[in-house]
């Protein structure tokens, strides 16, 4: 709590700042030669959990939320920087463009691993329906894309519903089970699907277009030939960006915590009135609709969807990026997908171990921070809403993991 | 009625492979209270690790001048010690540091440690004779050089013996280890232990029963029961690929809670159930192998949703 008045001058700089710095570090990331890059993420790394057993990246929050107006716009100037500066970078174009994807996927999964402690092993099928519903609705029917990433989200959150009705009556293991189910299953069904190109996937996925300019197209502006990347990194920003946002409301909101609830004692949860089924099944189709935006754009981007996209190892990457950020906080899920995507990227020279360099990682992390890199804070509403506090004790605040 | 009899002796034999897969998994889920999850890939490891002391012994003459059998057992018994190593590793690494933690986090952990152990078979298995031809009884040099390839294992149970006759003593031995197992667990005082921990943690401790030492011999006699169930699967499958760990680890897992979790003849009968599904639908239904494992899993989550302490299994009260 310091420099709660009075310094609202000195704030609003150092706020500029502090997002020059991290979306300039994220853009170093990208474009730098893998070896500085891996160096840079495992600095990064470190300096998180200093920063965040020092409590600075709470101080970081409540200078944000303080200032959030001038946080907001000057992180809107750095993300539209982004795509600038990597305007001619076709590779790191495509490795952004990535990260945000798999950020959404992640923050799907969240609703469910990390706000009501149920693990999916399937993020990867359900972004696996969206993908194959757009490029179905593109290529086979020929419809335009949008209606497509319509159908995908209509899809992935029925198929969140379906997955999620059997929930309602199990839990644990037993829930991890059918979710796995639906992910070996997946697979194989759509493998031995001809319709949908069985094995081969659907390739020529449309690309969006916004009144037919297209947003996957290099152009040249002033004799600077860009990457086609470049107009689809900045849709996808904004696309994430809603989505982290709605994921922080719902996450503030009575839902997010009466998923808490239910993640810490069901039981409990019924007896103080939350809705369990209900809340269950939006957690599912609210995943869902995640993935499914994901799957959409991540077909617009490859134009090739294929079976071996949306595998259960690809489901476990999913589920190591929300651990590794942190589980239930959407701003540390998306850090966690980032850096992750990065991670693999960099490393492509040795795909051969990228597998075994996750499941390793994902042990290291539950063994030594199972909280992951910026674990979820309690709610403070005070600041959310800028009531100042009538009296010093810690307001209604959702239920919080001290372990 | 021929094709019926051929059906029922695969899918008895299916079931066999499932059903040690199956038993590791309620043995581990019996004294830990959690899900080891790499079964399936210790159990690969361990064909895995047969075949290439196989390569080795082959390659140093061993088969040349010691008999046959002894040979093979010597094969199983380097096989049980590498899956009794991994069975530990599994528990100090992906077990033990979650203890107290959600029941969720071995979950994860093991499934990690299932992906380390196919990572590695794929990374570091490199046999030095040619096995595939071997094994499929041809001359054609069909060169493998990478884990990731399948690989043929050699015939080790009854190498002249017709196929039934093989499949006869896969069934026979499955049927032997079952019956020392039940021995095991109700003869002796070890395995009384054990399904006194299973039972109830506490009081186990309190009776004087050494826990931490019992839960490391089950893990032993786990992994020695994966490596038989590694061995038993490379003779009825012949091709062995790194990555059929996970499959098996799924469908072990399913036949557990499909016979019920804690219960070890639950997983006998959950193990057959789903192998006799399988089976039966690919055999009866038109292109229906393309969708065996499909039907499988969608019998496995009616059986969750309707029945979820499985076929033999008592019915638990939450208890708050």
């Amino acid at each position: 709590m310091t420099g709660r008045n009075g310094r609202g001058l000195r704030e609003k700089p150092m706020t500029i700042i502090f997002n020059i710095v991290i979306f300039g570090l994220a853009f170093l990331m990208l474009r730098l030669p893998y070896r500085y890059s891996l160096a840079l993420v495992a600095i990064v790394v470190v300096a998180l959990l200093r920063m965040e057993r020092k409590g600075a990246v709470d101080a970081l929050f409540s200078l944000y939320i303080r200032n959030r107006r001038v946080a907001a716009f000057s992180a809107l100037i750095c993300i539209l920087a982004i795509p600038v500066l990597l305007s001619t970078f076709r590779y790191q174009s495509h490795i952004a463009v990535m990260a945000l994807i798999y950020a959404m996927v992640c923050l799907g999964l969240n609703f469910q691993m990390g706000s009501t402690n149920m693990v999916n092993f399937a993020p990867a099928a359900f972004m696996g329906i969206g993908a194959y519903s757009m490029a179905v609705m593109t290529v086979k029917i020929g419809v335009s894309p949008w209606l497509g990433m319509l159908t995908a989200i209509l899809t992935s959150a029925f198929a969140g519903l379906l997955i999620g009705l059997p929930t309602l009556r199990t839990k644990g293991y037993y829930l991890s089970l059918v979710t796995m189910a639906l992910q070996l299953a997946f697979v194989q069904l759509i493998k031995n699907m001809p319709s949908i190109g069985g094995p081969n996937g659907i390739s020529g996925v449309k690309a969006f277009s916004i009144g037919g300019f297209s947003l996957y197209k290099a152009y040249t502006f002033f004799g600077v030939k860009l990457t086609p990347h470049f107009f689809y990194l900045i849709f996808c920003a904004f696309a994430l960006i809603i989505l982290v946002y709605v994921a922080q409301r719902i996450y503030i909101s009575r839902y997010g915590l009466a998923l808490n609830n239910i993640a810490q004692d069901e039981i409990a949860a019924n007896c103080l009135g939350v809705d369990v089924p209900r809340c269950k099944l939006f957690a599912f189709v609210i995943g869902g609709v995640y993935c499914g935006v994901g799957g959409a754009l991540y077909a617009s981007l490859t134009s090739f969807v294929g079976p071996n996209d949306f595998t259960f190892a690809r489901s476990l990457v999913f589920i190591c990026m929300v651990i590794l950020g942190g589980m239930d906080n959407p701003i540390g899920v998306t850090v966690g997908a980032f850096l992750l995507t990065v991670i693999t990227e960099k490393l492509r020279n040795f795909s051969d171990y990228a597998q075994l360099i996750y499941a390793v990682l994902l042990v290291v992390i539950l063994i030594v921070r199972p909280s992951g890199l910026i674990p979820k804070r309690v709610r403070d509403y005070c600041a959310v809403f800028g009531r100042e506090l009538l009296s010093p004790s810690r307001p209604d605040a959702g239920p919080a993991d001290k372990d | 009625m021929d094709m019926f009899w051929g059906l029922l002796m695969s899918a008895i034999l299916l079931g066999c492979t499932y059903t040690l897969v199956a038993v590791g998994f309620s043995l581990f889920f019996g004294v830990m209270d959690v899900v080891v999850f790499c079964c399936g890939d210790i159990a690969i490891f361990g064909s895995f690790a047969i075949m290439g002391a196989y390569v080795a012994m082959k390659s140093a003459g061993l088969f040349d001048s010691l008999p046959f059998v002894v040979c093979v057992a010597l094969l199983l018994v380097i096989g049980a010690v590498f899956c009794a190593a991994l069975g530990l590793v599994t528990y100090r690494f992906s077990i033990k540091p979650f203890q107290n933690s959600s029941e969720l986090m071995p979950l994860l952990s093991t499934i990690a440690m299932g992906t380390i152990i196919k990572e590695i078979l794929g990374l570091l298995f490199k046999p030095a004779v040619n096995t595939v031809s071997t094994a499929l009884g041809g001359e054609s040099a069909l060169s493998v050089v990478s884990g990731r390839n399948p690989q043929g294992f050699p015939a080790l149970l009854m190498p002249n013996g017709t196929v039934t006759e093989r499949n006869i003593t896969i069934i026979v031995i499955t049927i032997l280890i079952l019956a020392l197992l039940f021995l095991f667990l109700n003869r002796t005082k070890m395995g009384l232990s054990m399904q006194a921990i299973s039972q109830n943690k506490e009081l186990s401790l309190m009776t004087g029963i050494n826990v931490s030492r019992i839960i490391i011999i089950t893990f032993l006699i786990g992994g020695i029961m994966l490596a038989i169930s590694g061995f038993l699967l490379g003779s009825y499958q012949k091709l062995m690929s790194f990555d059929d760990g996970a499959m098996y680890g799924a469908k072990g897992f399913s036949a557990a809670v499909v016979g019920g979790l804690r219960n070890t003849w639950g997983a006998v009968a959950g193990g057959m159930l789903l192998a006799f599904v399988e089976v039966f639908v690919s055999g009866y239904i038109p292109r229906g192998t393309s969708y065996a494992s499909i039907v499988a899993f969608v019998v496995v989550v009616i059986f969750i949703v309707f029945k979820p302490e499985g076929i033999i299994g008592e019915k638990t009260a939450e208890k708050v």
